[in-house]
C-alpha cells in the first residue's frame, strides 16, 4: 500500500456499530410497542417525530441498503410482478418489494409504520409512494405540502405555511403515540441537530486540502448515513465529532482516498448503488477524487448555512425541509454546483444520471450544457441507475469515464 | 524500418491498421467480430501484416482501441475509440472539427481541436436505436443486404415518416408499412432520415462545427451520408478508410509513442492500481 493512501478507518467501524444500534431497536419496535413513523431523507422533520417518542424508518435508506447488499433486483422484480412499470423509480420499487416479502432487510426485520409523514420535498413521486405504503398497512398518511422553491429564494409567507402544517403534525403525533407535546424536548433535538450539523459543515470543507482527505461523492455518502439517518440523536454528535478527528488527521498527513490526486471533480447525482465498488474503481484508476457532490447533500443544504435552531423550533424546521437540495429550482441548482466548482478548485464535473429518477435527472442536460459550452468546464455525463442493477453497462460507462479522463490528461500534458 | 499497428474490436466488426515509421498506411484487415473476440484481433493484425509483407514481430507497437480493447493479446496499452476516433479522422481531414461515428451499436458525436484532440463527445445510451443494428433490422425485414440498402434508398422520392425509435419495434412498423403496399426505397428513406434525425440531435450536443467528417461502419452506406448532409445541410468528409478510422487512429498513437520513446502522448494508467484503499 502506498504510504499516502488512508489504512485505517475508525469512523465507519464507528457508524457501523451505531447503525447495527439503529436496526436493532427497529427490530424490537413491535416487542419494545415503540410507535414507527415512516419519513424520506430530503427534508425530512424527524424531530418533530421523534419529540413523540416515534422512532424513524427511512425507506430510501431500506432501498439503498438493498442495492449495497445486492438483493434489490429481487425486490425490484417482485414489484413488477405487481404490475409496477419498468419506468418507476428504483426506490419505490425495492420497498414495494420489500413489504410484499414481510419487510424482512439485509439488516433486521423493518416494522410496520404508526404514521407516515410524506414531505415529497423536490420529489412527487413520494407522494404515490407513501399513499401505496398507507393503504398496504392501514396506517395514517400525513402529507406535508412543500412550496417549491420559486424565483430568488423562499419566502416568509412559504415559510408560515409550513409552520401552520407543522402545527397539525404535532397534533397527529400527539394522538397517536399518547405522548403529550413537551417544547423542551424538541428544543434538546434540534440541538442535538445543530451540534452534528456544524461538524458535518466543517468536514464537508476539509476537501478543499490538497489532496482533499476523502473521497466528497464515494466516501461521503457513507459519512452522511448518521445524519441522515440519526439526526437529534446523541450518537449522530459523537460520530462526527470522531469524523472530524479522523478528517483533520489525514490533512495533516497529506493521505487522501488516491494513491496520487489527479483530478479533482464534483460529482451531480446518485451513485449506482448495486455496483458502488465498481462504479468507484472506474474512477479511481484516473486519480479521480470527488471533492464535492450534491448527492451527499439530500440530506441537508448544511455547507450553505441551513441549519435546525433551537431558538426558532419550528421556523427551522420549516426552512430546513423547504431548503431540500431537490427542491431548489434549477437555475439555484445550476449555481450551487458552479459554486462548488470555484470553492473546492475542480477540474470538471461528473453527471450520474439516474434513469428512474426524474427529480434528479431532469435538468442535467441542461446543466452540462452551461459547464460546457458557458463556463467552459469539462463536464462527463454517464447514465445507469440508483437501485436497478440491471441499468448498469460497465463496458459503456468504463468506455464514456476512459475517454473522458484521458481526453483530460492529453489536454494537460499538451498544455504543459 | 519500424512499424506500428492499431486493433479497433468493436461490436460488430474489428479492424487493423498497420504504418511504417513515416506514418504511411502500409496494410489493413477487417472481420466480424463474433464471439472470439481474442481471435479476431490476431486475424486481423496477422492479415494487416500480410498485405504488407511485414513480419508480426517488427511491427514495434500495437494499441487495443474499441470495446474489446483490452482483449488484444499483443496489445501494449489502451486508447478508447473516442480519442483514436479524433486522431484518426484529424489524419484524413486535417480541418474536421466535427465527428460523427456510427457504428455497430453505438453512435458517437465527437468535438475535436484543430490538432486532433478531443474536446467534448456524446454517446447514444443503452439503446442501439440510431445505430447500425437499426440499419441491421430493417435490411432483415426487407430481405436485403446490407450494403444494398443505402443505394436502394437514395432511390426514394417521398421518405415516409418512421416513427418508432426503437430497433426491435422498427421492425414491425416496416412490416406494416409493407403490408400497406409501400415503396421499399421509401421505406429505407424514412429509416436512413430516422438515424440521420437521431445522429443529428446528438452531435448538436456537442455543436456542429465545419468540417464534419463521418467515421465508422455505416459511413460505407451512401443514403446515410446523403440523409446526414441533408438533415446537416453542410458537406460531409467520407474516405474510403473511414471504417477503419478507429485503428487508424490507434496506430497513430502507437506511432507517437515510439517516436517519444519514454514520454508516451497518454500516459495509460494501470487497471486497479489504485485499488489499495480497503476503506469499505
Amino acid at each position: 500500500m502506498s504510504e499516502n493512501l488512508v489504512s485505517q478507518d475508525a469512523a465507519k467501524d464507528l457508524q457501523k456499530e451505531m447503525l447495527g444500534r439503529y436496526y436493532g431497536a427497529l427490530s424490537a419496535a413491535k416487542e419494545t410497542k415503540t410507535p414507527v413513523a415512516y419519513l424520506f431523507i430530503p427534508g425530512n422533520v424527524v424531530e418533530i417525530t421523534s419529540a413523540y417518542g416515534f422512532l424513524p424508518v427511512y425507506p430510501e435508506i431500506n432501498a439503498l441498503q438493498c442495492g449495497i447488499k445486492k438483493v434489490a433486483g429481487d425486490l425490484i422484480l417482485a414489484a413488477e410482478d405487481k404490475g409496477y412499470s419498468s419506468d418507476v423509480c428504483g426506490y419505490v420499487k425495492n420497498d414495494i418489494g420489500l413489504m410484499l416479502k414481510d419487510r424482512q432487510h439485509p439488516m433486521g426485520q423493518i416494522p410496520k409504520p404508526d404514521l407516515l409523514v410524506c414531505n415529497y420535498s423536490g420529489c412527487n413521486t413520494f407522494i404515490k409512494w407513501f399513499e401505496a405504503l398507507a393503504e398496504f398497512y392501514g396506517a395514517e398518511l400525513f402529507l406535508l405540502d412543500i412550496p417549491y422553491v420559486r424565483g430568488d429564494g423562499v419566502s416568509p409567507e412559504d415559510v408560515d405555511y409550513v409552520v401552520a402544517q407543522l402545527r397539525e403534525l404535532s397534533a397527529v403525533c400527539e394522538r397517536i403515540s399518547g405522548v403529550p407535546s413537551d417544547p423542551g424536548r424538541l428544543r434538546d433535538l434540534l440541538a442535538r441537530s445543530r451540534a452534528a450539523e456544524d461538524l458535518w459543515a466543517k468536514i464537508l470543507e476539509l476537501a478543499r486540502s490538497r489532496p482533499s482527505p476523502f473521497d466528497s461523492y464515494f466516501e461521503a455518502v457513507f459519512y452522511m448515513a448518521p445524519i441522515n439517518i440519526l439526526r437529534g440523536t446523541e450518537d449522530c454528535v459523537t460520530y462526527y465529532q470522531a469524523l472530524l478527528e479522523e478528517m483533520e488527521r489525514r490533512v495533516e498527513e497529506r493521505v487522501g482516498p488516491v494513491p496520487e490526486e489527479k483530478f479533482r471533480v464534483i460529482f451531480e447525482g446518485p451513485p449506482p448503488w448495486p455496483h458502488f465498488r465498481a462504479f468507484w474503481e472506474l474512477f479511481k484508476k484516473w486519480g479521480v477524487t470527488a471533492v464535492a457532490s450534491t448527492y451527499s447533500k439530500v440530506g441537508g443544504l448544511y455547507d450553505q448555512g441551513i441549519r435546525h435552531d433551537p431558538a426558532r423550533p419550528l421556523r427551522s424546521i420549516a426552512e430546513y425541509t423547504i431548503n431540500c437540495y431537490t427542491n431548489w429550482n434549477w437555475p439555484m441548482r445550476s449555481d450551487l454546483v458552479k459554486r462548488y466548482v470555484d470553492h473546492y478548485g475542480a477540474d470538471a464535473l461528473v453527471i450520474h444520471s439516474v434513469k428512474s429518477c426524474r427529480s434528479f435527472s431532469v435538468g442535467q442536460a441542461d446543466l452540462r450544457e452551461r459547464f460546457i459550452h458557458e463556463l467552459g468546464v469539462p463536464t462527463l455525463m454517464v447514465e445507469s441507475d440508483l437501485a436497478d442493477p440491471r441499468y448498469f453497462q460497465e463496458a459503456q460507462l468504463r468506455n464514456r469515464i476512459d475517454a473522458f479522463f484521458e481526453s483530460l490528461e492529453h489536454q494537460r500534458l499538451v498544455n504543459a | 524500418m519500424t512499424h506500428v499497428a492499431g486493433v479497433d474490436v468493436g461490436s460488430t466488426a474489428t479492424k487493423a491498421v498497420l504504418l511504417d515509421g513515416n506514418g504511411k498506411i502500409v496494410g489493413t484487415g477487417i472481420c466480424p467480430t463474433g464471439a472470439n473476440v481474442v481471435r479476431a484481433a490476431e486475424r486481423v493484425f496477422s492479415e494487416a501484416c500480410k498485405t504488407a509483407g511485414v513480419e508480426e514481430y517488427d511491427v514495434a507497437y500495437v494499441i487495443g482501441t474499441g470495446y474489446g480493447r483490452y482483449k488484444v493479446p499483443f496489445g501494449h496499452a489502451q486508447v478508447t475509440e473516442i480519442s483514436c476516433h479524433a486522431k484518426g479522422a484529424n489524419a484524413l481531414f486535417p480541418a474536421t472539427r466535427t465527428i460523427v461515428d456510427i457504428g455497430g451499436q453505438d453512435t458517437k458525436a465527437i468535438k475535436v481541436s484543430p490538432n486532433g484532440d478531443v474536446l467534448d463527445f456524446c454517446m447514444n445510451d443503452k439503446c442501439a436505436a440510431g445505430t447500425g443494428r437499426f440499419l441491421e433490422a430493417a435490411a432483415t425485414v426487407l430481405d436485403l443486404g446490407l450494403d444494398a440498402i443505402g443505394d436502394v434508398s437514395l432511390r426514394s422520392t417521398a421518405p415516409l415518416k418512421i416513427t418508432n425509435v426503437c430497433t426491435v419495434f422498427v421492425e414491425s412498423e416496416i412490416v406494416s408499412h409493407l403490408a400497406k403496399g409501400e415503396k421499399v426505397e421509401d421505406i429505407l428513406g424514412g429509416v436512413h432520415n430516422a438515424i440521420a434525425g437521431r445522429s443529428v440531435a446528438l452531435l448538436r450536443r456537442v455543436g456542429i462545427e465545419d468540417e464534419v467528417t463521418f467515421t465508422g461502419g455505416v459511413s460505407r452506406n451512401a443514403g446515410m451520408v446523403h440523409a446526414l448532409a441533408a438533415r446537416l445541410n453542410t458537406r460531409i468528409n467520407v474516405n474510403p478508410m473511414s471504417q477503419f478510422v478507429g485503428a487508424l487512429g490507434a496506430a497513430m498513437f502507437s506511432l507517437e509513442r515510439v517516436r517519444h520513446g519514454t514520454a508516451p502522448p497518454i500516459a495509460e494508467p494501470k487497471e486497479n492500481a489504485a485499488n489499495a484503499h480497503g476503506g469499505h
